[in-house]
């Protein structure tokens, strides 16, 4: 008979505390928050249009530049050498294309701010719930007052029962007590905390005080604890490429530059044959062929041909990697992390359970000799 | 035309009946094992290195070797031209030809030490016998040989090994490859009926009228013309190359040709799976140069068998287009001819590529385009790596992981080398040099304008750039403008890539081997060739449908349509 440990607490006779829940409740993070994502998304993307930047996704760059070439022979068609067609006309196609153009442009750039803006709605969500802590601050009259952890201040003391979160990083002034510290250190047996001694004495905030009571003295300032740390580490991780995408860029820049080579030599070539035809078949028909090739035809068929989707998409593609990672609560502090899971083989843990959830956690109780579950549980 | 393809058919399956044996013998003898040559090659090998002060036991690394490859071409280059410009003073040189002209002389010098033989001379004209053996003769050799030590590098790279000598694996693709095939081939072909002598032309009385004589040049032929195939040379002893009756008597030295010029090309990448050990992978690769020829040889024969249009309507019937073509090979061997010449980047002719349909035309330059169609001496089956460097890495990253190549990971410098050697190369050797002659005035020297005329140029570069030196002909190319264009493309299309594909074997033996595990992608499977097929088409032919869609496609147009 198996019975889920969570799923009957009231049989029990103390209650047993479960850190995950039951598998499908376990989401500790509440969902990012979507809201004003596509307005700040639709203002980067006209920031990102910043050359600098832009410098960065060369396939893109490209598509860019004739951009403001194709927005000049708008502005004046003969830019390039005259036009025989239809100056008029010339100037709608010129203008159809430029708008085309900046359109992908902008697309390219809106995919990769949505993306990214998305990672930032999900590290804001865990700081919020940091700061969710409650704090028993002790005050000088000996009193206690609960406080928000974030209001904490250096030297300030607090109270902390056994079942409470440590509020903050501090030092412990006063009791004896275990404290699980597997969400930071990974160690899922408690560790004795005690004062007087340096390695005992300290305490992190966000660990959680399993037995006793104690009196820390706090010894950092909001923002600069263990986990404020950790999350500036996750926000302020530089976007970087991972070797992969840097690959695949080169890729796509040759490709870029195999077909800038052959855009720059079709002129001359249908220029040669335009020469022949006009000989051949303008001499009886009396029209030319040798209109000249337009610059706003040549650089369409150069976005048409270079990788212009992968190109654009590139970065998104990273971004987008990080987010769904972040959606099963794991931080990933780089696209190069992502991109090294995708490698891994076979995964060795010191022990059951702490990768996942930083303890360990009871699936299921299987009584032998006769015991019942309800036995083996109050044991445990 | 049962005849025509069954004469197709039963050379292809020679070819392929060859591979195996070949390949193996290949791999014995780049892998140090012991080979029935072994009593003669060694002893004269020990003399060799002896004498050149070659530390055989020494491996080099990849710049080492991409210095040794460069430094003694151009040491070759060098020598060859200096033998040209005084061939007049020099010995064997029954017509008293004096140098050639300084940019010829270059041009030639370049495209013999490239392995290449573009010739925008005639032979019997040109080069007294001592120029033709000594110098041509000796580049025929030594740049085959250099192409065959690329590829092997580049095969030890690839498969976790040293690089290996320059210098030895020169001096072995000659004595036991090169060296002991030429002198069987030369004495089969002798007996075939080719000549073989250092007497000058023979003047005969013409039968037509005994008064008037006649001037029949011939020369040192046969042993010229084994090494010409089998070394990808491709430059003919006469102007007309291997349609002269000399240079070519019979329908079995035509096969015997065909066969020499696919016979390396072909076996090296079962070399490959023998240094791999895996020759699953190995015939799985050949299948896609293979069935790519098939193709080809298809579209051309069957172009060829249909004949004009133009013509059959004059002629009230359909008949095979024989217009440049020698009667006794006929529409089938020269087709044939024509797809195997500048698939393997050998570039003899046996009729001229100028008067094919256009389908001729399209597959001849889609060839060199491709260059992997078993590709050149050496360099073709390390480009098909590459390539499939280049394929395993798109669909690496498809499946989300770290792409590997027998178990070596490719990362930003291989994919930099790889695609750069393969997809930057070419079209600069190529296109950018077309637009240049299409644009400025007076230089193309083009015989035929229009569409027939851009092929004309195309073809040029790309036979340079894709070191297969066979021409379109119908080119006015003996002039300054070509003879130094086509050289850049000519130097650009060679030791670029060999350079590259040095360095990149070089990294790729320097990684740490992964073993393989459930998750990595295999890359001896139907699956995988298909992508790897695709990959090449996509990328190698995509660069040059403009000039393709111009040339070939738009005269076949022109021609269907009755215009022109």
């Amino acid at each position: 008979m198996k019975t889920r440990n969570s799923s009957s607490p009231a049989t029990s006779s103390r209650p047993i505390r479960v850190p995950g829940g039951r598998r499908g409740d376990r989401n500790h993070t509440p969902k990012a928050d979507r809201k004003g994502l596509y307005q700040r998304a639709i203002r980067e993307s006209f920031v990102k249009l910043n050359p600098r930047v832009a410098v960065r996704n060369p396939v893109m760059f490209v598509v860019w530049l004739g951009t403001i070439v194709t927005l000049l022979v708008t502005i004046n068609p003969n830019l390039f050498g005259t036009v025989q067609a239809d100056v008029g006309q010339q100037r709608l196609l010129n203008g159809i294309i430029t708008f085309i153009l900046f359109f992908t442009v902008l697309f390219a750039n809106f995919a990769e701010a949505v993306a990214e803006g998305r990672g930032k709605a999900q590290a804001d969500a865990l700081r919020s719930t940091r700061s969710d802590t409650i704090a028993h601050k002790l005050l000088p009259d000996g009193k206690i007052q609960e406080v928000n952890s974030t209001e904490l201040r250096r030297g300030d003391q607090v109270k902390v029962v056994a079942g409470d979160m440590i509020p903050a990083d501090g030092d412990v002034i006063q009791g004896i007590g275990s404290v699980d510290e597997s969400a930071i250190t990974g160690e899922s047996a408690p560790v004795l905390k005690q004062p007087g001694t340096d390695i005992a004495s300290s305490v992190t905030g966000g660990t959680r005080l399993l037995s006793d009571e104690l009196i820390v003295r706090i010894t950092s300032d909001p923002g600069q604890g263990f986990i404020d740390r950790m999350i500036s580490l996750v926000e302020g991780a530089e976007r970087s490429k991972t070797p992969n995408e840097i690959a695949l860029t080169v890729l796509l820049a040759v490709l870029t530059q195999v077909f800038l080579i052959v855009v720059a030599t079709t002129p001359s070539i249908s220029g040669y044959i335009a020469g022949f035809l006009d000989s051949v078949v303008g001499a009886a028909t009396g029209n030319s062929l040798r209109a000249g090739t337009s610059i706003a035809i040549l650089i369409s068929l150069l976005v048409a041909l270079i990788p212009t989707t992968i190109g654009g998409l590139l970065s998104a593609i990273g971004i987008a990697g990080m987010d769904r990672v972040a959606q099963f609560n794991v931080i990933a502090t780089s696209g190069r992390a992502v991109e090294a899971c995708g490698d891994v083989n076979t995964l060795v843990l010191d022990k059951t359970g702490t990768i996942t959830l930083g303890n360990r956690l009871a699936d299921e109780f299987i009584p032998v000799n006769g015991h019942s579950v309800q036995e083996v549980a109050n044991i445990v | 035309m049962l005849q025509g393809w069954i004469q197709i058919v039963l050379t292809l399956l020679i070819v392929v009946a060859i591979t195996p044996f070949f390949g193996r013998y290949m791999a014995r003898v780049f892998l140090g094992q012991h080979t029935i040559l072994d009593p003669v090659a060694i002893p004269l090998e020990r003399s060799i290195y002896g004498l050149s002060g070659v530390r055989s036991q020494e491996n080099m690394t990849g710049w080492q070797y991409a210095r040794a490859v460069l430094y003694s071409n151009l040491a070759m280059l060098v020598f060859i031209y200096l033998i040209f410009m005084f061939q007049g003073i020099l010995p064997f040189n029954p017509t008293g030809l004096s140098a050639p002209s300084w940019d010829l002389a270059l041009h030639t010098a370049i495209s013999f030490v490239t392995n290449t033989n573009q010739q925008h001379y005639s032979g019997e004209t040109t080069f007294s016998y001592f120029s033709q053996f000594a110098a041509l003769g000796f580049m025929m050799f030594t740049s085959a040989a250099t192409g065959i030590a690329v590829a092997i590098a580049f095969i030890r790279g690839l498969t976790g090994r040293p690089l290996g000598n320059f210098y030895v694996d020169l001096v072995q693709s000659i004595t036991r490859i090169l060296l002991p095939i030429s002198i069987v081939g030369a004495i089969v072909l002798i007996a075939a009926g080719m000549p073989e002598t250092l007497a000058g032309p023979a003047i005969v009385p013409t039968l037509e009228d005994p008064g008037i004589s006649q001037a029949i040049a011939r020369g040192p032929v046969a042993h010229y013309e084994i090494i010409k195939e089998l070394g990808e040379n491709g430059g003919g002893f006469f102007g007309i190359n291997s349609a002269h009756p000399f240079e070519n008597p019979n329908g079995f030295t035509n096969l015997i040709e065909l066969v020499a010029i696919l016979s390396i090309p072909t076996s090296l990448i079962i070399t490959y799976g023998m240094f791999a050990n895996n020759l699953k992978q190995a015939w799985l690769v050949f299948s896609i140069p293979f069935a790519i020829l098939v193709v080809f040889i298809i579209i051309t024969a069957i172009g060829e068998y249909q004949g004009n249009p133009a013509v059959n309507a004059l002629l009230g019937g359909q008949a095979p287009n024989l217009e440049g073509k020698e009667v006794r090979f006929g529409w089938a061997q020269s087709a044939l001819f024509a797809v195997f010449t500048t698939a393997s980047m050998c570039g003899a002719v046996n009729s001229l590529h100028d008067s094919f349909m256009p389908n001729g035309g399209f597959v001849t330059l889609s060839n060199m385009f491709l260059q992997i169609v078993f590709g050149g001496q050496g360099t073709g089956t390390a480009y098909l790596f590459a390539y499939l460097i280049l394929a395993v890495f798109v669909t690496g990253l498809m499946v989300g992981r770290t792409p590997e190549f027998l178990g070596r990971k490719i990362e930003k410098r291989e994919v930099v080398l790889a695609s750069f050697l393969i997809l930057l190369v070419h079209p600069i050797a190529i296109l950018i040099p077309t637009a240049l002659t299409l644009a400025i005035p007076g230089v193309s020297g083009i015989s035929n304008p229009g569409f027939h005329g851009l092929s004309q140029v195309v073809y040029e570069y790309a036979s340079a750039a894709a070191n297969n030196g066979s021409g379109f002909e119908g080119l006015g190319d003996a002039t300054l403008w070509w003879n130094l264009s086509t050289s850049f493309s000519l130097l650009a299309g060679r030791y670029i890539p060999i350079v590259a594909l040095l360095l990149l074997a070089d990294s790729m033996s320097r990684k740490q081997p992964v073993p393989a595990t459930a998750g990595t992608l295999r890359t001896d499977t139907g699956l995988f060739t298909g992508v790897t097929a695709g990959v090449i088409l996509i990328l190698g032919a995509l660069t040059f449908f403009p000039a393709l869609a111009l040339g070939p496609v738009a005269e076949a147009f022109q021609i269907i349509n009755g215009i022109g």
